[in-house]
């Protein structure tokens, strides 16, 4: 690609980039545009894949910038403290504790657990290209990624890693008793460890990048992911409830997210179905992904602008996903639980604040709710509907973010891996 | 480890604050503040007290000293001195005191850092509940020490104490907290500084949660001081403490090599926080190379002699205090300098080492086995060799009053009590 005809792109574009204060906050409310124009586009580039799947879409990807997972690397299998997990690890098998269910998903690389996030910070690098004076040496030619974007890529998904780990801790100091206590503790302190273990290799990867408004950034987005777990109302392990739905007069304006390094806003958040619900989001996924995406170009020495663009790019693709594995639960038959938190209900719920009462009984544990109620009740109503259409703007917003690099193979991967999940 | 944690659980269940009075914590240790009553002790103490080159138990010089504050050390310093303040004539100082105004608000501004940094009200309780000021600040206090020092040595006279230093000094103790908390859940303590932990109160999910935002916080901080030297050198802090926690959990180590596993095992999880920190406001200062490893060594032996004689303390003190044996870092199942000294003497310890002291009556015996060998002394003389190190390279630096708080800060960490 050339990368002059990169640079006057990206200029021209400059006159509509908004400036950078008010650029993420555009996160919050709908477009106004209508969706389809360039997803539509876009789905015709892949019209040769009878029906484009994820996992086709990740392993063509992976092919163009190599394997990105820390996971697979032979630093990480042969690392002593791993080895020591791995044998405490054995003693759990057995018991219930959930860091043997985080460990396998994390092994066994299904299409839920979005592994994938290293591989898109990859592939937007390619996509973007790099600036022409960084030298020979600090590039990976055969992958056309940097070297230190490729570190970048391992440091975001440590920090996923770690953060899900984290969360897969069992709080003992609920007020049912707990089974198995002494499993339970031993997990938990294994878990404890491993996700510091990753966290703080993260921090030694990142100091090596020597950029520290670099550093800044993704310890920004450690600080996002804690804050998502404490964001609205929780059962006592810790599971997410969706907070009950405002009436229309008695919410707040949302309020600008400004700053990325700042915390995200909660200002007319909460009751609100769908700030309740790009927030919570945003939070748990789409800052970290976006603020990699962006780092990403950053190393690349693009400009401000462009690095904004790639947040953008990232955030509403975590958004588009975590959008689609909301609506999982209803392609098929009636699942025995979904998540409490996706749109399909939080739409629902706006519509009939009524159900609140089902979501009520889960205080204590998400468990007790009764999600046949809920499923007919959204069935019923067009929360569906209204979550699709949510899918299809930040697809489309994501795309717009696309059309600013350059024709090439990670572009075309990018947006395969878009298709794929489109409702 | 497990075992032993569960019928903690189940007195937790019981009585969630009656068991305060049960357990005896980790790391509860207070420091002498040498402040008033008395205007300025510790120029009596300096007056008084001999300099003792002898190390053991019996070369606390305490009945030489009659000031009321010196009595509440001296009391201490019969079971636990590990030497006597050396002479420094009528210059003695007081590092608290003579830190005073840039130590002052070091917690206000942690909190209100940390407080920036959320929406999430519940998130900032927990974040900022062990920045009370209760704690004593050690490595704050070193570290801005340390800076103060260092820019006297490297300056002169005229050197005042950087913004960026004092980051560091905040940096420090944030750390250290976020270690603290996902201590607390490793080992379900159930009470820290004087209050119930913070594993007792809240989620634990969420708990381990606000150790990692602690920590993001302190990250975004390091890298707003725009110095590719100190990231890299506060990084390494974070990796040494997670691989030193990893170290804590096995005990495949042969005998030979268990006594150097402890001592890295110490370094990571202790010494290197504040050598580290201190290496970080020595090249902000922008000291040169042999200046920043000074400062760095210092820091190492400083620490080493610190976490000796906390697990010195965890012998001693609390035997005194509670008028039982209650070793917590037995009941943990950890082999600290006292246990690995007096091994030599009583090779029966070693099984109990393998297994961890989770047989019935392996904490009480360990505990009688040590108190019988040799090995606290031991463990004293090994405290006090560092620190005499420590202090020996600080007296290398710049003659300063900062650089003799450096010197008595090695005597503060040596003679404290629980």
């Amino acid at each position: 690609m050339s990368l002059s005809r990169l640079r006057i792109a990206l200029r021209s574009d400059l006159v509509k980039v908004t400036p950078s204060s008010s650029v993420v906050a555009k996160i919050w409310e709908p477009c106004t545009r209508e969706v389809n124009t360039s997803s539509a586009q876009y789905a015709a580039v892949s019209q040769h894949n009878t029906k484009p799947d994820w996992n086709r879409a990740v392993s063509e990807a992976e092919k163009i910038v190599g394997y990105p997972t820390s996971f697979l690397s032979l630093r990480w299998v042969l690392s002593d403290e791993i080895a020591n997990v791995a044998l405490h690890l054995r003693k759990l098998v057995g018991s219930n504790h959930p860091l043997l269910k985080t460990a396998k998903n994390l092994i066994y690389n299904g299409k839920n657990n979005m592994q994938a996030w290293g591989l898109i910070v990859l592939l937007v690098s390619k996509a973007a290209g790099h600036s022409p004076e960084i030298p020979d040496m600090e590039q990976d030619k055969a992958a056309g990624v940097l070297h230190s974007q490729r570190a970048l890529a391992e440091v975001t998904e440590m920090i996923r890693t770690s953060h899900l780990v984290h969360k897969g801790l069992v709080n003992m100091n609920s007020r049912r008793p707990i089974e198995e206590p002494d499993n339970m503790m031993f997990g938990n302190k294994i878990a404890l460890l491993s996700g510091d273990y990753l966290l703080a290799n993260s921090c030694t990867e990142l100091a090596n990048l020597r950029n520290q408004e670099l550093v800044e950034l993704m310890s920004s987005a450690v600080r996002d992911l804690a804050e998502a777990e404490f964001l609205g109302e929780r059962d006592e392990q810790n599971n997410p409830l969706p907070s009950r739905p405002l009436p229309v007069d008695q919410r707040e304006p949302a309020a600008d997210w400004d700053c990325l390094t700042s915390p995200l806003p909660m200002a007319g958040v909460a009751g609100c179905a769908r700030r309740e619900w790009v927030a919570r989001h945003v939070l748990a996924a789409g800052a970290l992904l976006g603020k990699s995406c962006s780092a990403a170009l950053k190393l690349a020495g693009h400009e401000p602008a462009l690095q904004n663009k790639g947040y953008l790019f990232g955030c509403h693709l975590a958004l588009a996903w975590q959008a689609f594995l909301d609506l999982e639960a209803f392609t098929g038959p009636e699942p025995t639980s979904f998540s409490l938190v996706g749109a399909p209900l939080a739409f629902t719920l706006e519509a009939r604040p009524e159900l609140y009462s089902y979501i009520e009984a889960g205080r204590k544990s998400v468990h007790d709710v009764d999600y046949h109620a809920l499923y007919e009740a959204i069935t019923a109503g067009n929360g569906i509907e209204q979550t699709k259409a949510l899918q299809r703007e930040h697809i489309s917003r994501a795309c717009d973010v696309l059309d600013s690099f350059p024709n090439c193979d990670a572009r075309t991967a990018l947006t395969n891996i878009i298709v794929a999940m489109h409702p | 480890m497990a075992c032993l944690s569960s019928s903690r659980l189940c007195a937790r269940v019981q009585d969630k604050f009656m068991c305060q009075f049960g357990h005896k914590v980790r790391r509860q240790t207070v420091f002498v503040k040498l402040k008033p009553p008395g205007p300025t002790p510790l120029r009596i103490f300096g007056k008084t007290c001999q300099r003792v080159t002898t190390c053991g138990p019996s070369c606390g010089s305490a009945g030489l000293v009659s000031s009321g504050t010196m009595r509440r050390l001296a009391s201490s310093m019969q079971s636990t001195s590990t030497g006597s303040l050396p002479d420094y004539g009528a210059q003695i100082v007081d590092p608290y005191r003579l830190l005073e105004d840039d130590l002052n608000g070091i917690y206000e501004d942690i909190r209100a850092e940390l407080e920036r940094n959320t929406n999430q009200p519940e998130l900032n309780t927990i974040a900022t509940y062990y920045f009370d000021g209760q704690g004593k600040a050690l490595r704050p206090m070193v570290a801005i020490l340390m800076a103060k020092a260092v820019n006297y040595h490297v300056y002169g006279e005229n050197s005042a104490l950087l913004p960026s230093q004092r980051q560091v000094a905040m940096i420090s103790e944030m750390i250290h907290s976020a270690s603290l908390i996902h201590d607390d859940v490793i080992d379900q303590s159930d009470f820290r500084r004087g209050k119930p932990s913070v594993n007792v109160l809240w989620n634990h999910k969420k708990v381990a949660m606000a150790g990692d935002f602690i920590l993001a916080v302190a990250s975004m901080m390091i890298a707003r001081l725009r110095s590719d030297e100190v990231t890299l050198v506060l990084s390494q802090v974070v990796t040494d403490l997670v691989q030193g926690e990893f170290m804590q959990l096995g005990s495949k180590e042969t005998e030979n090599e268990r006594f150097a596993h402890y001592l890295t095992k110490t370094y990571r999880k202790t010494a290197s926080l504040i050598a580290n920190s201190v290496k970080a406001v020595a090249l902000l200062s922008g000291a040169d190379e042999s200046t920043c490893e000074l400062a760095f060594q210092y820091g190492r032996n400083v620490g080493l002699s610190f976490q000796l004689v906390d697990d010195l303390l965890d012998f001693v003190s609390s035997a005194q205090a509670m008028g039982k044996p209650t070793a917590t870092d037995l009941k943990l199942g950890l082999a600290t300098a006292p246990v690995l000294f007096a091994c030599e003497k009583y090779p029966e310890l070693n099984p109990m080492i393998m297994r961890r002291f989770q047989e019935a009556g392996d904490v009480e015996k360990a505990f009688e086995l040590v108190h019988k060998s040799r090995g606290l002394e031991q463990t004293r003389f090994l405290a006090r060799k560092h620190g005499l190190e420590a202090a020996r390279l600080a007296s290398e630096l710049a003659d300063s009053p900062y650089q003799k708080g450096l010197v008595v800060t090695t005597d503060l960490v040596l003679n404290r009590i629980k």
